[in-house]
């Protein structure tokens, strides 16, 4: 397993090259003055031609494509990822600092959303054809498609602006200011884990009171795709031959379920929940947007939007390393979940 | 049940009025929250050049005189004692001297004494700075009739060289060039002009951060500029990332910063050793939220107390419960439609076939003044600013908007006139025109819905003159409408100008001369007209002291513009700001809008 492992960590620079190559030569196929308008928001800061040709050369975007590409990885190889113009900092502080916020919503999310799912999956198969089943079934295809800015709206518009109780952001105003005070240490830049580690109790009720919404949104969405995996997993193997012999043996039925046929049917779960971990370490830009919390797919929304080709770069790179990680703990996973894979 | 579910919508509905009612209380006495969107670009005062990082620097930064609340025709003195005037004797020598008394007992932010040093260095480092892109020019052109350090260089090497690349000779040079103007007398600064600049007063007043005062010694501790005249080459214009003022404030305004969160918020501290009344408000955030519902929430709940509003957002909050709405706020700003009077064709589809076909247009095309009166006819400027801006705004005169010297409210104005509009697209280009038809497609930058309406306009007027007329409106994304006005391949372009100091000087340059910033995109027929009947025009409405004299040389340049139809004038908005009713001491200020001036504001 080790060589396995280590074998996938290998090949994660080449993977990485080979993306940064494809987005540069993408970003490279529009002209300088077209990626001067990373710079330029309105041409009346401009005070004419000769402006816009020392603005180009400044930035050095009529070099030729190696030399800017030559430029970015020589910088990346010393660590430095440039600068991203979209989030007025450099690219690994911009992500370093949207990081914790993205994290900690997403962790926050993933119990429900997975165990839910899963919970829920069970029950319906278990429940074949009754009631509870199709109950289950109508509410994961109206969660399913309903858009996330909607539920998002709705959610905030009924728990913040009719109740007052969730408000958008990540801590209010007065635990903001604890929260950046000298005597608050920040261990992790995740606000519910460093309250706790503060010892401030204040702050981890806080963080939660805002994190209960978009949660909730993340939630009710991604619940029906978990759900319905698990369902028809657990539906496929509750008719394996291994199923029967256990019920013929006399088994009780929660034992056949949920002894011997729910860990069998996770297998493909566990593959779609790493995308699920992906997708939302990643950050998601609507949840992020109208709850206002600054993580990475607000970041990479923006940098995308404003041809910022340093932080479009350094997100990818982000992604990139994150997908194999992931992918490689889903591999991992495999063989925990079911000894009779063998990693190679 | 039943008695159970009444129980619950009971309660529920309780919650739901208590929730409501405490909306309506003052929320968060003593701080003051405003929620906009967008992004800050920078702290430094001599590098931003948008209104988001201009309001911060306005509350931290302090200039040597300010307007009188928005009155842009009074200066009141700020960290000078007086403003200066012929008749205190502080303007001289012909109005090419301004002498400005400094306070002795005004403090910054971290402690240090304001000193006519302190003014001196500010200005070199403005000029030094001088980044591309960047507000700088304004002061070069009053104290240099220059337009960058570039120009200066050229004058003083007599070669053109990048500053970058000025050894330590050259830069003590050029240092001692840009040092003449700027003088310290005693406890005086005194600006030395060429000759008379009428608005230098204007631009170094508060609200424009090209004037922002900073402390010399605390600058260098950060990393700036040493104040040594031989290392301009190594601080002149850095990019944000090499630039130590970026993200770092001391000024001696009513607010100290506190921290800046990129993205998220701003926070501003009440500077308690503030040389007039500390502020009522104790701390100010400015949170930067681009999702509308949100801000629109947090209005309703009280949590903010004034935010950003669209335009198309204004029906909903206008009968909202405990909220302030002010519209209909004077606005120094022209919205105009530029017409390329030599449209680069190759490899432009914009033109069609590029010839005057029936199947395109040539290059020349809005060379011919029957063609732009044609287009000007086929506007319907009173439905635009009825429906499109719902009525919150008026059709522009000529590049100078109200109030400004040189606007005429009776100066004649194109209106929607197909008859006019068809007899002069007969006349355009000798009859042919009119025979064979044309074909061209105007742009905007997708999600403009205002610039969207005003080409869907055209396309509808002048398609209906003659069926051989096809215009195609098209949306294309921001860097490509840059592209296109910078590589000249524009054939109509829709844009904007506001004021960055309140004078006319600001707006017939950028407009109308031939080497303006909208000017200079117009090809080189529209130069060469220009040349010849503006630029000498503006030259002398500049360099004349008369306000009277300067008046007259506006209308005509407003006059020449007119007969001439260089362009069209589509309109000037007005201005609107939406804040809970709690919020006391607002007043407008047109050349700060839209940031506010928390020194005033209570709750």
């Amino acid at each position: 397993m080790i060589a396995y492992i280590a074998r996938r960590l290998l090949i994660l620079p080449i993977i990485l090259f080979g993306v940064s190559m494809l987005i540069f030569s993408m970003i490279m196929m529009l002209g300088p003055y077209q990626r001067l308008s990373t710079y330029i928001n309105d041409p009346a800061q401009l005070k004419g031609a000769e402006d816009i040709d020392q603005l180009v050369s400044k930035y050095g975007l009529n070099d030729p494509w190696y030399e800017q590409y030559g430029r970015w990885i020589g910088g990346v190889l010393k660590g430095d990822f440039g600068w991203s113009e979209s989030a007025g900092a450099p690219v690994t502080k911009a992500i370093a600092d949207r990081f914790p916020a993205t994290l900690e919503l997403a962790l926050l999310s993933l119990v429900p959303v997975i165990f839910g799912g899963i919970i829920l999956g069970v029950l319906s198969a278990v429940h074949h054809n009754k009631a509870l089943d199709h109950t289950i079934r109508i509410f994961a295809v109206i969660g399913w498609s309903f858009p996330s800015f909607v539920f998002g709206l709705i959610v905030l518009m009924i728990f913040y602006g009719v109740l007052g109780w969730l408000p958008p952001g990540r801590l209010s105003n007065w635990a903001t200011e604890i929260v950046r005070s000298a005597d608050f240490v920040s261990y992790t830049g995740m606000y519910i884990l460093d309250g706790i580690l503060n010892f401030n109790f204040s702050i981890v009720l806080d963080a939660i009171r805002h994190l209960i919404a978009p949660v909730i949104t993340i939630s009710i969405l991604w619940w029906a795709f978990i759900l319905r995996i698990t369902r028809s997993n657990m539906l496929e193997t509750l008719k394996k031959d291994y199923i029967r012999t256990a019920r013929a043996k006399g088994l009780a039925d929660n034992i056949v379920v949920y002894k011997h046929a729910v860990r069998n049917a996770l297998i493909p779960v566990v593959t779609v929940a790493g995308q699920m971990v992906l997708g939302l370490a990643g950050g998601l830009v609507i949840v992020e947007s109208i709850f206002n919390i600054r993580g990475l797919g607000q970041f990479m929304a923006n940098a995308a939007q404003q041809l910022d080709y340093p932080g479009v770069l350094g997100g990818a790179l982000y992604f990139g390393f994150l997908l194999i990680l992931i992918n490689l703990f889903v591999d991992v996973s495999y063989a925990v979940i079911d000894p009779r894979i063998r990693l190679e | 049940m039943q008695k159970r579910l009444i129980v619950i919508l009971t309660v529920f509905l309780f919650i739901t009025m208590t929730s409501m009612a405490g909306a309506q209380e003052v929320k968060n006495p003593g701080t003051f929250v405003e929620v906009n969107m967008g992004t800050i670009d920078s702290l430094d005062p001599h590098f931003q050049y948008d209104s988001a990082s201009a309001e911060i620097i306005d509350n931290v930064y302090e200039n040597l005189i300010k307007f009188d609340q928005g009155d842009i025709t009074t200066f009141l003195p700020h960290l000078a004692t007086e403003v200066p005037t012929v008749e205190n004797g502080l303007i001289r020598d012909n109005n090419t001297t301004y002498e400005f008394p400094i306070r002795n007992d005004v403090v910054f932010h971290n402690g240090n004494k304001l000193t006519p040093e302190d003014v001196k260095y500010s200005f070199l480092r403005a000029l030094i700075q001088d980044r591309d892109g960047g507000p700088v020019w304004m002061i070069y052109e009053p104290l240099f009739q220059k337009s960058s350090l570039s120009d200066v260089i050229f004058e003083v090497l007599e070669e053109e060289k990048n500053a970058k690349d000025l050894t330590a000779e050259e830069s003590a040079e050029v240092y001692a060039y840009l040092e003449k103007a700027i003088e310290i007398n005693g406890n005086s600064v005194i600006f030395h002009l060429p000759q008379p600049f009428p608005p230098f007063l204007s631009i170094i007043a508060q609200g424009n951060g090209l004037g922002a005062i900073v402390d010399k010694e605390w600058t260098i501790e950060q990393g700036d500029w040493d104040g040594q005249p031989e290392t301009i080459a190594e601080y002149t214009n850095p990019t944000k990332e090499e630039d130590p003022l970026f993200g770092a404030m001391n000024g001696t305004g009513p607010y100290k910063f506190v921290e800046w969160v990129n993205g998220e918020e701003i926070v501003l501290d009440r500077h308690e050793n503030y040389w007039r009344e500390p502020a009522s408000i104790k701390k100010v955030i400015i949170k930067m939220i681009d999702e509308w519902s949100t801000r629109k929430l947090m209005l309703q709940r009280g949590d903010a107390d004034i935010v950003y509003v669209d335009k198309q957002y204004m029906s909903q909050i206008e009968n909202m419960n405990g909220v302030e709405v002010i519209t209909g706020l004077p606005n120094i700003y022209m919205g105009a439609g530029l017409m390329n009077y030599n449209i680069v064709t190759e490899g432009n589809p914009d033109v069609h076939s590029g010839k005057l076909d029936g199947n395109g247009v040539p290059s020349n095309f809005f060379s011919d003044i029957d063609v732009r009166k044609g287009f000007l006819y086929s506007m319907n400027y009173e439905a635009f600013v009825n429906d499109v801006l719902e009525g919150d705004g008026q059709q522009g005169r000529g590049p100078i908007p109200e109030p400004l010297l040189g606007y005429d409210e009776d100066s004649p104005t194109y209106e929607l006139n197909l008859d006019k509009a068809e007899e002069h697209f007969k006349q355009a280009f000798n009859g042919e025109l009119w025979e064979k038809g044309f074909e061209i497609t105007i742009l905007y930058n997708s999600g403009n819905d205002v610039r969207k309406s005003a080409a869907d306009m055209l396309k509808y007027y002048v398609e209906r003159i003659n069926p051989k007329f096809n215009i195609n409106v098209r949306g294309i994304q921001w860097a490509s409408y840059l592209d296109k006005l910078i590589a000249q391949k524009f054939t109509l372009g829709f844009i904007a100008w506001g004021a960055d100091y309140a004078d006319p000087h600001n707006f017939v340059v950028p407009f109308v001369s031939s080497t303006g910033t909208y000017g200079g995109f117009k090809g080189e027929d529209y130069a060469e007209f220009a040349k010849e009947n503006i630029d000498p025009l503006i030259e002398e409405a500049i360099s004349l002291t008369d306000p009277e004299a300067r008046e007259e040389i506006y209308r005509e340049i407003q006059q020449i513009s007119y007969e001439n139809a260089t362009d069209f004038y589509l309109y000037q908005p007005t201005a609107q700001v939406v804040m809970r009713d709690w919020v006391e001491g607002w007043y407008y200020d047109p050349i700060r809008d839209p940031g506010q001036y928390f020194y005033s504001l209570d709750k």
